[in-house]
């Protein structure tokens, strides 16, 4: 088990309840899916076992037993007994008090501990989604239950590199055709700013417009990573929260490898979209997979 | 001028179907059963709507052009006329029409509120899909005397249970949230419970009739 002395704004995430999306139930999922990656990778766990997202911090927890842990995200500090590096893998002893700790532009931090939290499956997702009453946000005194441990401490000090960077890689979205080729060529070329309005649901851009030709489409399904542009001509991007469906034209998607570098980026600070093709998209995600199997 | 469907990527792990650029009950239907056919294939996970359906991929299991194969495979097969077996469900929602613009909506449609209670009670409407919320489900269609469009200034707190009017189509509020329908009665049915196996009450293709309490 582990318990929480401070939870800052915390919730358990895997990677997703993908099969439900009919019932119009969002996937949810970590909102910087390769943060979360690289956090059960560093500790030994699969991809599919459940971290600790953090929004608000800081917090706190210890372990009943010693465990490796490993907390990564966008400038994060750690800290047990001194300081520790964060995208590393970090024994804690038994009953050690760990801290996690953001810095101005930290916006999502992921805490694995190796063995995964195993809380209940709820429609086949660990994932948390409070709006629609499945999980809730974690509280100062939850006590947590984990799973078989499948580091040991010999096994701790592997680290994981990683930049969030600006550049954002982009297809060509489901309604290019509602763009002309202008708005088209400014997306891919201009830089955007992220505006103070994001969430786990999306995050609202501004930039030069790239207003749809016509405002109006059929509500359609929608996937994470899609940049909606509302009438008004200022993008949102939707992350994992997001609905099902959405009713504004989409011109371009972010590729999933990439989501992170958009969820994390804080408000003021800009980033631009770069094409790809799928087949890009396809191989930086397998590169940012490779990368983590020496973790 | 006919609508060709198109298939194009949605991202790098799913594909956007798209069998018309306008609403039909036609439409609807031809994208609810190339989403059937694509879940039941076990090619993946699909997201039915209107005209169109996501239908999402692992291309580490299915390549990109055989997903992309497969859909124009079922986009013809289904559109032959494969016809769902068993037929729709009837799910009934008790109302009681005490809605807050019950009486507006009742005006703009030169209607008593009786009258307006008893004309949305009195058909059967199609789930179209889901989408929203959990468990939000886009009815259709009214009839076409009730005039109800969408507010302009949606409401910040629509309760939950609430049955709403807009566009054509009903629905009924699963949860508490924001909400730009005209609302027009109150149900007291859970409609997504997590923890029920069936966790939506009203699933895309079901029959929804609404029964004056």
């Amino acid at each position: 088990m582990i318990h929480i002395e401070v939870a800052g704004f915390a919730t358990i995430q895997d990677r997703g309840r993908i099969a439900h999306q009919r019932d119009a139930v969002p996937v949810s999922g970590p909102a910087d899916p390769f943060a979360h990656a690289a956090a059960n990778a560093l500790v030994g766990n699969a991809p599919r076992d459940a971290t600790i997202e953090i929004v608000g911090l800081p917090f706190v927890f210890t372990s009943d037993d010693a465990r490796v842990v490993a907390v990564t995200g966008r400038d994060v500090r750690v800290t047990v007994r001194d300081r520790v590096p964060s995208w590393t893998s970090v024994f804690v002893r038994s009953g050690e008090r760990v801290t996690i700790d953001g810095a101005a532009r930290t916006r999502y931090a992921y805490l694995a501990v190796s063995g995964g939290v195993a809380s209940d499956v709820i429609l086949g997702s660990r994932s948390a989604y409070p709006r629609a009453g499945i999980g809730r946000a974690l509280q100062r005194g939850d006590a947590l239950r984990l799973g078989q441990a499948r580091r040991s401490a010999e096994d701790a000090g592997h680290r994981v590199q990683f930049e969030y960077g600006d550049v954002v890689r982009a297809m060509p979205g489901p309604h290019l055709d509602r763009f002309d080729d202008g708005a088209v060529a400014r997306f891919f070329a201009e830089p955007f700013v992220m505006t103070a309005h994001g969430d786990r649901q999306g995050v609202r851009l501004e930039g030069p417009s790239i207003a749809p030709r016509s405002g109006e489409i059929l509500t359609c399904g929608v996937v994470a990573g899609a940049v909606q542009v509302p009438r008004g001509g200022q993008p949102i991007v939707l992350l994992a929260d997001h609905q099902t469906t959405g009713g504004y034209p989409i011109v371009a998607t972010v590729c999933e490898a990439d989501l992170g570098l958009v969820a994390q980026r804080a408000p003021g600070e800009s980033l631009r979209f770069y094409r790809v093709e799928r087949d890009e998209a396809l191989e930086r995600g397998r590169a940012l997979r490779r990368s983590l199997d020496s973790a | 001028m006919t609508f060709t469907p198109r298939v194009v990527p949605f991202g790098e792990r799913a594909l956007f179907v798209e069998v018309a650029d306008a609403f039909s009950e036609d439409a609807v239907a031809w994208s609810r059963a190339i989403a059937d056919g694509w879940e039941s294939g076990g090619s993946g996970v699909a997201v039915p709507a209107y005209a169109s359906v996501v239908l999402r991929y692992d291309p580490d299991v299915l390549e990109a052009s055989d997903a992309e194969r497969r859909a124009r495979e079922l986009i013809a097969a289904v559109r032959r006329g494969t016809a769902r077996s068993g037929g729709p469900r009837l799910i009934e929602v008790p109302t009681r029409y005490d809605g807050p613009d019950l009486a507006d909506v009742a005006a703009r449609s030169r209607m008593s509120v009786d009258e307006l209670a008893a004309t949305h009670a009195g058909r059967d409407y199609t789930a179209y899909f889901l989408g929203f919320m959990p468990g939000f489900a886009y009815c259709g269609r009214l009839d076409a005397a009730i005039v109800a469009p969408r507010l302009l200034r949606p409401r910040e707190r629509v309760p939950a249970g609430a049955v709403a009017i807009a566009d054509g189509q009903t629905a009924v509020y699963p949860f508490t949230s924001p909400g730009g329908w005209c609302l027009i009665g109150s149900a007291d049915i859970r409609l997504f419970d997590p923890s029920r196996e069936d966790a939506v009450l009203i699933r895309p293709g079901d029959r929804v009739r609404f029964v004056r309490t």
